[in-house]
């Protein structure tokens, strides 16, 4: 196990989707378990999922590849994906990839789960 | 003032966090303040992706070239002909194969994601390319790759901001 990356999933509000927490480094290595827990969480019936990117470090166009992979099963399956994150560094990445225009992305999982 | 740094590496997804660590090493040493440094961490990950996405085993050779207030970083991959008895490590032990003529990254074949992996091909290919290059093109002042000698090779250049009071 990466010692610079961890997921975790927390149960967020009484019946209201489980957070999908990242902490660390999301890159061509991690990425992909990122991405098999996104895919799990919509297939345990869950079609809206909550990314919490607060403490990420570090991300590049891989994972973004996986949130956007993840974003179109979402919407598929009548949900969507919701993105926490308030890291200027972390925002730039998707502001140069044009990706804040795709997802909904919130400062706060409060903010989030309030959407 | 030139600093020529070299690292060479088996091609591994999770080795790629020491061609970033090196590239913020080397860009705080020339000058350039937080913001750039960080823009060159994510620069040279995805100037590597291709090459680690395409090869199959082999080392990966990135050379960090601090000149003045430009840092140039450029990227090679030799590749071994197959994976052999050494597993996953990619090491050569001895059989120095070197360059795959024609098959610059040394790719064996698309791994089923429509990835050539060709110099040329930019657009085709890996999915996420196109994000990789949008990222490259904001983040540093010049990106590109040559083929020589049947080698794919990956550069950037970036220039540090100057100060002005």
């Amino acid at each position: 196990m990466d010692q610079t990356f961890e997921i975790t999933e927390r149960p967020a509000a009484p019946a209201g989707p489980p957070v999908v927490e990242v902490k660390g480094e999301i890159d061509v290595a991690t990425a992909p378990a990122l991405r098999e827990r996104l895919n799990a969480q919509v297939d345990a019936g869950w079609p809206t999922v909550l990314v919490d990117l607060l403490d990420v470090t570090f991300l590049d166009s891989t994972a973004l590849g996986v949130l956007v992979g993840a974003l179109k099963r979402c919407r598929e399956a009548g949900g969507n994906l919701r993105v926490v994150m308030a890291e200027p560094r972390i925002l730039k990445v998707f502001e140069i990839t044009g990706l804040t225009d795709i997802f909904q992305i919130f400062p706060s999982v409060d903010a989030a789960l309030q959407a | 003032m030139t600093d020529v740094i070299d690292l060479q590496i088996p091609v591994s997804a999770d080795l790629l966090v020491l061609a970033r660590l090196t590239a913020a090493t080397i860009a705080a040493k020339a000058g350039f303040n937080v913001e750039e440094i960080e823009d060159l961490r994510l620069a040279v990950d995805e100037l590597c992706l291709p090459l680690v996405r395409a090869a199959r085993g082999g080392r990966m050779q990135l050379r960090y070239v601090s000149e003045g207030d430009s840092i140039e970083i450029s990227c090679t991959v030799q590749a071994t002909e197959a994976l052999r008895a050494v597993g996953q490590d990619g090491a050569p032990e001895g059989r120095a194969e070197g360059r795959a003529e024609g098959r610059a990254e040394g790719a064996t074949g698309a791994e089923g994601r429509g990835q050539d992996g060709a110099p040329e091909g930019r657009a085709e290919g890996h999915p996420d390319d196109t994000l990789s290059a949008r990222i490259l093109d904001a983040l540093v002042d010049a990106h590109g790759r040559t083929d020589g000698d049947g080698q794919d090779r990956h550069w950037l250049r970036k220039h540090r901001a100057s100060l002005t009071v």
